[in-house]
């Protein structure tokens, strides 16, 4: 979800990426199709302010640790639009991608900052200060964690005024595909917290679509 | 002594006549499998001449076709002749290089006895050669390695003669006769389903030397089929690739072979779009659903080329999956049509692929574009297909009707028309098909139509406690025990859509299921290996403690 451009704050420094055996679990709640809807919270010192937002899985390729979709913005105050955009996801496998971020402006510190809002990672913590977490087995692990970065606007222009300069870190839930994410960007409010639950869009019970590309 | 030499002169002529020959595929298949055949042929790679050897090795290219010949020729020390002529004559060199890479060719069992002193030397004469200074010999040497890589992946892995072969041929490309046309066939069978190759070939500027020799134009067509085809293999697995593609707009290019004399060439364009459209992200832009890409791509799904047809399908299949509401462009030009006349074709793989693309283009769909793919289906049709003989045609059938009751509540009364028709195909074919990846996508059908109103989920009970002919339990049951924990989700998620809460018929299918013993199954689930379907399972004792303590 795109954000206003608002205070500033830490410097960057990269880290390496480490690789390892390890996938995390296949959830039928994670899939392509798979919809989500809740809120971003976008307040600052001055005002309250949650923005309403949908989520929609587009793919997904757990070998590379991949997945991507749309996130929509409804209520942008200085939209006239919902405003769409595509991001790319980054899954925490401990083989194509680890703890650390290493990019975007993220620093090991950012990293374990934000990684510890989530109360799942908590057991997780000892292990990748250590190692970086290169040594977890997060297969069996009911929690999935991801970046996920808005890469373009899907229906406005880049002179809308907002801006995709951030990322999320992301938690999901294995067991009731409950979403959680702070959005990072040193240009903007710290901790903008994201919450989505699995969105049944009028139905009683869960609906699966799928497509395969040749 | 003029005798002699004029009876050698003869020998050599003969040679070179029945050489010439023997490089046309008409002439005779000569039979290794008799004994003094064998013992000919050796004799023919030990002689000094160089006409002579030669045809011994040319024999071998021509007439060696068998896992069995090859085995033979192996185990008769042929090798070792042909390794030695590899430093003879320009002439010797080919042949043997040619004979050496048919003796290998995807045969694993020959090259894993391709073993002892002797490998070494003969790997290293045939690296040494991939520098040698005629184009032909270069291409040959590296065909030979390809055909020894690829029938044994434990050959050369060193990262230096790999990215040697990938320059070499992106540099043959530069011949302008027969072996720059080939060497990009060469170039494909390299790179082809191995991404560290791919990725090694973009980091030399794979992409960008392939795209400058489609830009010179009026290629050969056997050239322009080949470049073709390697880009579509550098682009079957990278991202970066496809990126790099579309910067260069190589689609230009490649739109415009699909209205290609040849069929060949026609084919490969087909591939190279199907292999840059898996890219998501612009699939999600909605980069090729347009009229440009649309229009040549459905026109080609008359072709007279069946091989064009399923290549079409394949490009098309992935080119309308689509995130936004640009279908309807593809609607508009007439491809759902063509699509629907395809998936009744006496071929099944063109049924297959007619499907296929019509249950990606079903994914996600709009109301109003759904309506129109099924006023063109049919009911009856659908049923028909899920019946289909051929279970690959069953599967992206069921797949499609999944996708066609997904989304908004009212898509689930598609499957109701016609008296119900479409699930009474889906019901009986879950009773009796045998293979998951069927099970799976007709599991899938039944659970979101389970997601509907009261009736819907009445209407999943009743196909699910029907029993098949003979059996003594509900088709459910056998899928929840399946291996495939795929089958296991699909199933549970049945279960858990039937018995939702919020549902007021919900406990009395609840002690329905109980009855059939699906309860008590679903229980048992508890500890599965998958976390997937332990989840889904800890969910659904949830649900049915809310009702009934008596039942769990």
């Amino acid at each position: 979800m795109p954000v206003r451009v608002a205070e500033s704050s830490a410097p960057s420094q990269v880290s390496g990426a480490h690789s390892e055996e390890s996938s995390p679990p296949i959830c039928s709640l994670l899939t392509v199709g798979q919809a989500f809807s809740g809120t971003q919270n976008v307040s600052n010192l001055q005002k309250e302010e949650a923005w309403r937002v949908n989520v929609r899985i587009q793919g997904c390729d757990l070998e590379h640790g991949y997945l991507c979709g749309t996130m929509e913005a409804l209520n942008v105050p200085m939209a006239d639009t919902p405003v769409v955009t595509f991001w790319e996801g980054e899954i925490v496998d401990a083989k194509n991608y680890t703890f650390y971020t290493g990019k975007w402006e993220a620093t090991p510190e950012d990293d374990i900052r934000h990684w510890t809002k989530f109360p799942s990672f908590a057991p997780l913590l000892s292990r990748v200060e250590a190692d970086g977490g290169k040594s977890l087995d997060l297969s069996n692990y009911p929690y999935i964690f991801m970046r996920w970065k808005e890469q373009y606007f899907v229906n406005v222009g880049t002179d809308c005024g907002l801006t995709i300069a951030g990322f999320y870190y992301v938690c999901f839930s294995c067991s009731d595909g409950s979403i959680n994410g702070f959005y990072y960007d040193p240009n903007s409010s710290p901790f903008q917290k994201l919450e989505l639950k699995c969105a049944n869009e009028g139905r009683s019970g869960f609906s699966f679509s799928s497509y395969e590309l040749q | 002594m003029p005798l002699l030499k004029s009876y050698m002169e003869v020998v050599d002529a003969g040679a070179r006549s029945l050489k010439m020959i023997y490089q046309s595929k008409m002439a005779p298949k000569y039979d290794f499998l008799q004994e003094e055949n064998m013992e000919f042929l050796l004799s023919l790679l030990n002689n000094e001449s160089e006409n002579v050897s030669g045809l011994g090795a040319s024999i071998i290219s021509h007439s060696c076709k068998t896992s069995l010949e090859q085995k033979l020729l192996f185990d008769a020390g042929v090798l070792k002749r042909l390794t030695s002529l590899l430093g003879g004559s320009l002439i010797q060199r080919d042949a043997s290089l040619e004979s050496i890479a048919t003796i290998f060719k995807n045969n694993p069992e020959v090259v894993s006895q391709f073993v002892g002193p002797d490998t070494g030397r003969t790997l290293s004469c045939i690296i040494e050669l991939v520098k040698d200074r005629f184009a032909r010999t270069r291409l040959l040497a590296s065909l030979c390695l390809i055909v020894i890589r690829n029938a044994s992946p434990c050959y050369l892995q060193d990262v230096g003669i790999k990215t040697k072969l990938i320059n070499n041929l992106l540099e043959l490309l530069d011949d302008p006769g027969q072996v720059g046309d080939e060497s990009s066939f060469a170039f494909s069978s390299l790179i082809a389903e191995k991404e560290d190759m791919q990725k090694l070939a973009f980091e030399v500027n794979g992409v960008d030397k392939l795209y400058n020799h489609l830009q010179k134009g009026s290629l050969h067509p056997r050239r322009f089929e080949g470049i073709l085809l390697a880009l579509a293999d550098m682009c079957s697995k990278l991202e970066c690739c496809r990126s790099r593609c579309l910067s260069l707009q190589v689609l230009n290019l490649v739109v415009d072979a699909l209205a290609h004399d040849s069929s060949d060439v026609r084919s490969a364009a087909c591939m190279c779009l199907r292999s840059v459209s898996r890219s998501i992200k612009n699939l999600s832009a909605g980069s090729f659903m347009n009229e440009t890409i649309v229009i040549p791509l459905v026109r080609l799904l008359d072709d007279t080329s069946t091989a064009v047809q399923v290549a079409a399908l394949g490009a098309i299949s992935n080119i309308v999956v689509d995130f936004t509401t640009r279908r309807s462009t593809f609607i508009r030009l007439g491809g759902v049509k063509l699509l629907v006349q395809l998936s009744k074709s006496m071929d099944s793989t063109i049924r297959l692929n007619a499907l296929w693309a019509l249950r990606n283009l079903i994914f996600l769909a709009e109301d109003k574009s759904k309506e129109e793919i099924f006023m063109e289906l049919t009911a009856s049709l659908l049923a028909s297909l899920i019946c289909d003989p051929e279970p690959s045609v069953q599967e992206q059938a069921l797949a499609l009707v999944r996708n066609l009751v997904d989304g908004r509540i009212n898509s689930v009364e598609y499957i109701f028309a016609e008296d119900g028709i479409i699930l009474d195909a889906v019901g009986r074919q879950l009773r009796i098909a045998s293979k998951a990846e069927i099970e799976i996508q007709g599991m899938y059908v039944l659970g979101n139509v389970a997601t509907g109103k009261e009736s819907h989920k009445e209407a999943v009970m009743d196909q699910l406690l029907l029993r098949a002919e003979n059996k003594a339990q509900s088709c459910i049951i056998k899928f929840l025990q399946s291996n495939d924990s795929r089958l296991r989700t699909a199933a549970v998620w049945a279960v858990l859509n039937l018995t939702c809460s919020s549902s007021p018929g919900s406990s009395g299918r609840l002690v329905k299921l109980h009855d059939a013993g699906i309860v008590s199954h679903v229980k048992n689930m508890v500890n599965d290996p998958c976390l997937d379907v332990k989840l889904r399972v800890k969910t659904a004792l949830e649900q049915f403690n809310s009702f009934d303590d008596s039942l769990v």
